[in-house]
């Protein structure tokens, strides 16, 4: 019974949601005009913080992942204050270089990081929460579930909540005063200036609630994995999130929580194949950005959808 | 052995510089950032390895042969990623960016297909002979790799400041729309453009696989983000920016290797980019290319 | 005086864009600034907006000095601008713009934005009624979901005026409001701007219509090649010789171009 609750599911299940996180923190810089390819190295900011507070001083994990997402947004302000003076490919460029400083960070500063090994025995999410629903007496075999199942159940159900608050957030904060200035300034940055926008104020912000987000989902990332090492913050894991956004729309929040979904399943599906994978994948971005530049979903794309759905299939 | 170690620095240095000017004539001229540059000049270290190692051709044939692979590479890629998305409405400064990197993705793995994950050693004849000048000594790799690097500078930059087409060229780079109004066939410069910087890229190719003696399918992407350093540390788009910046970038690893620590090695490029956005956004050379020759 | 411009110049790179500049605005009135292409007038708007800052002399606006104050902060203090080649949030709705607009007279921050609080409620039904306020104004209440982008250019240029009137500005600086506009378009322009005078706003205005700058201003400042050529009502103007010899010069020019 309950066979259909697979580990192997819901592992994928949580990375995508994990992918989602890291879609969305590009996504909202992008949202005030800032491509910035600083993700991995905050996610590995988040990764790192988090891990080494809860091994070597036993933090609860929850506090660990707080902070490892509030320094990383921290270091978001700090960076994206002089950032600000760079545009476009420039920034792309220094936040990319950032990504790789920190990096190099990992792998050099042994004593604390262990160097490329990475750290084993991060506390993992899933264990914990098992050991708490315990302590309330309650056993997964109560509603006919293994352990690992139920491990894997609740890690899973967390990251869904967490994700949906984060899409939420940023969907709300969209529709107000401060995403209208994003995305005056991501329009035309000198005239919602004279609009009364304090574009310096706004564009940190973005970039650091990016920022947070990426360190966020990398302190998920390593009490879910249970060992990080440097190469899953390396430029390939930077492009890998900047594609999720793009491929899926950049325009719209949906088409980064799209493009997560489908590109983090497409290697699954493709594993018949799993030789070519990357070759089809590189082929699949040139043809996608021929054809559909802005990404899959874009506004008038859902607008359509919404007015199929209000006239009933009618008129648009 | 500090002039020893000025001696790596420069030969490294050159070879970035190469490596960079592939990036910057794109840049200039298209005003894109070309991601694929790094694995067109990879292949083009393979082309090396395989026509001197495995069908034992000399090392000029393995040039030419390096140069006609990445000019096709470079040809097709202007003609299936780039030119689909010139002038097409709604399409932003990203979609470039993500072709491109499509491609690097798509020949990296093909490389690793083809040629399997592991580093190939790159032989020459000459690799192991050196000559004694005083206490220093110099391998005759790093004096080849020296010598075609300056004659490819200063042939680019006599190609572009005398020639027609050079001229062409610079006068698409300032503006686009002006020098077609003036007669320029833009079309074509921009290919000759994309062609001859993946040319470039074939021939840095071999030097780096000569002077490491060795080639993997991951060489495009660590040479490339330093090629992409380099650029935004000269200036993007500036020929003498990107020469400049190169030896720089090689001089101050060889140092930092020699007397410091070498694992931070890799950083030294972001850091440095860092370094300059802040204290100088335009780079060491203003922001033209047309403005720092 | 609302607006005190004195002994403005600007140089760039050598080049004196405005030399020695001086007028006052009063309340109340619709001020013109002209003169020929490249007379300064709309560096003149870019310094008053801080978007450069003059290389010598103040400008007091409100009895204040607001020389190197921050654009978005000369904005809070009541001035704000539109551009002679139009400046929208083209991907937005007509009704954003103008909501932008109105950036600075809100206040709501992340937290209330996203928990939607009760002022923050209050405050974006305010913004929204007051956003369809103005596009009413401007004529444009029924394009208030399209998007600027695909207005017509009329309809952009007026769009632009009421989104800088978002801001309730105390001085609205208008350039070339009308360029590009036909005869009727220009007379609903011209009840426009006067009907934002009759709200006591201030105008300073650019324009190229020589026509509707008569009939529309009470005073005038002609500059001609960054310097003040002459000051007065429209009658004097007129009048001026030097004025005309500027004028008829320049048109020449514009005729053998």
């Amino acid at each position: 019974m309950l066979d259909f609750i697979n580990p192997y599911y819901l592992q994928i299940g949580s990375f995508i949601l994990i992918n989602i996180l890291l879609a969305v923190s590009v996504y909202v810089p992008l949202s005030s005009g800032q491509l910035s390819l600083g993700s991995a190295g905050f996610m590995g900011i988040g990764a790192y913080t988090s891990a080494l507070l809860t091994i070597n001083f036993d933090l609860p994990i929850f506090l660990g992942v707080l902070a490892g997402a509030c320094l990383a947004g921290i270091l978001g302000i700090i960076v994206g204050l002089p950032s600000l003076r760079l545009t476009g490919v420039y920034l792309a460029i220094a936040t990319l270089g950032l990504g790789e400083v920190i990096r190099v960070i990992f792998v050099n500063w042994e004593s604390l990081t262990r160097g490329s090994i990475g750290l084993t025995g991060v506390p993992q999410i899933g264990r914990e929460l098992l050991n708490l629903v315990r302590g309330f007496g309650f056993e997964p075999s109560m509603i006919g579930l293994k352990n690992n199942q139920f491990v894997f159940l609740l890690v899973f159900i967390l990251l869904f909540l967490i994700v949906l608050a984060t899409i939420w957030f940023v969907v709300r904060q969209q529709n107000s005063r401060v995403g209208r200035s994003f995305s005056s300034i991501q329009m035309d940055e000198k005239a919602a200036e004279s609009m009364g926008i304090n574009i310096m104020y706004f564009k940190v912000l973005s970039f650091a609630q990016g920022a947070f987000l990426a360190g966020l989902a990398g302190a998920l990332f390593a009490h879910v994995m249970g060992y990080i090492s440097p190469s899953d913050f390396s430029y390939h894991r930077a492009v890998e999130i900047l594609i999720f956004t793009v491929f899926g729309g950049s325009e719209v929040i949906i088409g980064s929580v799209f493009g997560a979904i489908f590109l983090t399943l497409m290697p699954e599906l493709l594993r018949f194949v799993s030789e070519y994978r990357y070759i089809i994948y590189g082929i699949m971005l040139v043809i996608l950005m021929a054809v559909r530049p802005q990404g899959i979903l874009d506004i008038h794309l859902l607008g359509r959808f919404k007015g199929i759905k209000r006239s009933k299939g009618g008129m648009r | 052995m500090l002039l020893e170690q000025l001696i790596n620095g420069i030969t490294l240095g050159s070879i970035y510089a190469i490596v960079a000017l592939g990036f910057t004539l794109v840049f200039g001229v298209l005003g894109i950032i070309n991601m694929a540059h790094g694995e067109i000049f990879m292949v083009g270290a393979f082309v090396g390895v395989m026509t001197t190692g495995v069908l034992g051709w000399p090392l000029w044939l393995a040039f030419a042969a390096s140069i006609v692979v990445t000019s096709i590479l470079g040809y097709l890629l202007e003609r299936m990623t780039l030119r689909p998305l010139r002038g097409k409405k709604g399409v932003s400064h990203l979609a470039p960016l993500i072709s491109t990197i499509g491609v690097s993705i798509l020949l990296e793995n093909l490389s690793h297909h083809i040629f399997g994950a592991g580093n190939k050693p790159f032989r020459t004849e000459f690799a192991e002979i050196s000559i004694e000048i005083g206490q220093v000594t110099v391998y005759i790799v790093q004096i080849v790799i020296f010598a075609i690097s300056i004659i490819l500078m200063i042939g680019l930059s006599i190609w572009l400041s005398k020639t027609k087409a050079g001229k062409a060229l610079r006068a698409t780079a300032e503006n686009l729309e002006t020098a077609s109004i003036l007669g320029v066939d833009t079309k074509k410069i921009i290919t000759l453009t994309v062609i001859i910087a993946s040319a470039m890229g074939g021939i840095a190719g071999i030097l780096v696989g000569m002077a490491f003696n060795s080639v993997s399918p991951q060489m495009g992407l660590a040479i490339g983000l330093k090629g992409l350093a380099i650029i935004i540390l000269g200036g993007m788009g500036n020929v003498k920016g990107a020469m400049v910046g190169g030896l720089l970038l090689g001089l101050s690893e060889t140092f930092l290797v020699a007397y410091g620590d070498s694992g931070y090695r890799d950083a030294i490029a972001f850091i440095m980019i860092i370094l300059i956005l802040l204290l100088r956004p335009q780079g060491i050379f203003g922001s033209k290319m047309a403005e720092g020759r | 005086m609302v607006l005190d411009i004195k002994n403005v110049s600007k140089n760039f790179g050598g080049i004196h864009a405005l030399k020695n500049v001086s007028f006052s605005i009063k309340q109340g009135e619709i001020y013109g600034l002209i003169g020929p292409n490249g007379a300064g007038k709309t560096t003149m708007f870019n310094l008053i907006t801080n978007i450069f800052e003059p290389s010598s002399g103040d400008i007091i606006f409100d009895s204040q000095t607001i020389t190197g104050l921050k654009s978005h902060k000369i904005t809070e203090k009541g001035i704000c601008r539109t551009y002679q080649n139009i400046r929208l949030f083209s991907q937005m709705t007509a009704l954003k713009n103008v909501m932008v607009g109105g950036h600075s007279r809100s206040s709501s921050g992340v937290f209330s934005s996203v928990f939607r609080t009760k002022k923050q409620r209050e405050e974006e039904i305010q913004l929204n009624q007051k956003a369809e306020d103005l596009l009413e104004l401007v004529g444009l209440l029924e394009h208030k979901d399209t998007l600027a982008e695909n207005l017509a250019y009329g309809q952009q240029r007026r769009l632009e005026i009421a989104r800088a009137m978002a801001s309730n500005p105390k001085l609205l600086l208008l350039d070339e409001p009308a360029a590009g506009m036909n005869e009727k378009e220009t007379d609903s322009l011209y009840d426009l701007i006067k009907m934002i005078q009759s709200k006591g706003i201030t105008v300073l205005i650019i324009e190229h219509d020589m026509p509707l700058v008569m009939k529309l201003c009470d005073r005038i400042t002609v500059l001609n090649f960054g310097e003040k050529l002459a000051e007065g009502t429209p009658t004097e103007i007129q009048n001026n010789e030097a004025v005309i010899e500027a004028y008829l010069g320049k048109e020449e020019e514009y005729e053998s171009a």
